[in-house]
């Protein structure tokens, strides 16, 4: 498993917006993101920046909480950089939090693959 | 285009993975168990009991979302067989995705080229391939196990396997004799057995790690298992599962093919790994 030292998020909401300002937990642990650009008010593009500088076992995207209306969340972009690695780039596509519901976020590199 | 080809060629063979660790403050010791400490919380030392438990009824669960294919990475059918290559993590095995089945619904295992004979003329060509350690054939994939003291490097040896796989496949003929077909017990005569090691043998014996073996279900002749417990995200879980499950498994039913861990080993309850205390290291 590789060390994450930090991660960046581009996240674009659908229809209903988000949490004004969304959180993240690594290892079941809740944390701030460090940057935060943008808005995930319906059809907005939000930029996020997470430090983590830890072995992720799990890593989510907190979704809303407390009754607070579903996010539809359009797509997300997630690009990693860890420790001794070249950053690398996974792209999700829609889905819905509701306040039940956190999104996975931690993605494994791809495994090098080649033709034969 | 199949759904399942986009899915094999970009690198994605995820499943939806189960719930990722929750914890909870109980006392001076984290304990994965369920809500995690609300961000605003302002004293993680200091349980409430109560809202702790009413905490605890509502559970968040983890949701994946699908991931995205670039669009160069998407092919569509041809009349070519494509293969692709990916060499697992401690080098000694390299899975090859193929983008038809290959041995549609079964499984096939073979250590040797003794153990391949007449089961499978694939598997006897592969066998012939120098480096080829062991072969297992399973739905769209095959898997190669290099031989004790192979020094060949894989892309070599990849290329070599894969075409034979591939005019294999062109000329359309059987992966498994008919005679393996026939060998092959019931499902529920496999069930039955790989239950009884591990209720037996396999879970008697981790049990002293916190370990865990539950069979999830049988497929033709395929096993599926979760490992939880302190086998959970346990370094060694692969080992456990490759020298000492597999070996128990075919030594009771000779003829599985495919042995498969299910287990998300990054959640669950108990999973070996464990955040300490504050100031513990």
């Amino acid at each position: 498993m590789p060390k994450l030292e930090t991660f960046t998020l581009e996240i674009k909401t659908g229809t209903n917006p988000g949490p004004e300002k969304p959180h993240f937990s690594i290892n079941g642990f809740p944390l701030q993101f460090e940057e935060v650009e943008g808005t995930t008010e319906p059809g907005g593009t939000m930029n996020l920046m997470g430090e983590t500088h830890s072995f992720p076992h799990s890593l989510a995207l907190a979704g809303p909480e407390n009754d607070a209306p579903d996010w539809d969340i359009e797509s997300v972009s997630i690009k990693y950089f860890c420790a001794g690695a070249e950053p690398y780039t996974i792209n999700l596509g829609k889905v819905t939090l509701d306040d039940n519901s956190d999104l996975n976020i931690w993605h494994e590199a791809p495994p090098v693959m080649f033709d034969v | 285009m199949p759904s399942w080809f986009k899915k094999v060629f970009s690198g994605d063979a995820a499943k939806p993975k189960k719930a990722a660790p929750k914890f909870e403050e109980q006392g001076t010791v984290i304990t994965p168990v369920s809500t995690p400490p609300s961000i605003d919380s302002p004293a993680l030392g200091k349980p409430d009991t109560a809202a702790h438990e009413e905490e605890a009824s509502k559970q968040r669960k983890i949701v994946n979302a699908p991931i995205l294919v670039p669009e160069e990475e998407q092919s569509s059918w041809s009349d070519d067989v494509r293969i692709k290559a990916q060499v697992e993590a401690e080098g000694t095995t390299c899975k090859f995705l193929v983008d038809r089945p290959v041995l549609d619904g079964l499984s096939a295992w073979f250590p040797s080229a003794q153990w391949a004979g007449e089961a499978s003329q694939l598997a006897a060509k592969l066998f012939d391939v120098e480096g080829v350690g062991s072969v297992m054939l399973h739905e769209m994939t095959f898997t190669i196990g290099l031989a004790d003291g192979n020094t060949r490097p894989w892309e070599d040896l990849a290329a070599e396997t894969g075409s034979v796989v591939r005019e294999f496949l062109k000329n359309g003929d059987d992966i498994v004799s008919p005679a393996f077909r026939d060998n092959l017990p019931p499902v529920e005569e496999i069930k039955t057995k790989v239950q009884a090691c591990i209720d037996l043998e396999i879970n008697p014996g981790i049990s002293g790690h916190g370990g865990v073996v539950t069979l999830e279900r049988v497929t033709g002749n395929s096993v599926y298992l979760t490992m939880g417990g302190g086998c959970q995200g346990c370094a060694a879980s692969a080992i456990t599962l490759r020298q000492g499950i597999h070996t128990t498994f075919r030594k009771a039913v000779p003829q599985i093919g495919g042995i498969f861990d299910e287990t998300d080993h990054t959640a669950g309850t108990n999973p070996f790994f464990k955040e300490l205390p504050a100031g513990m290291s």
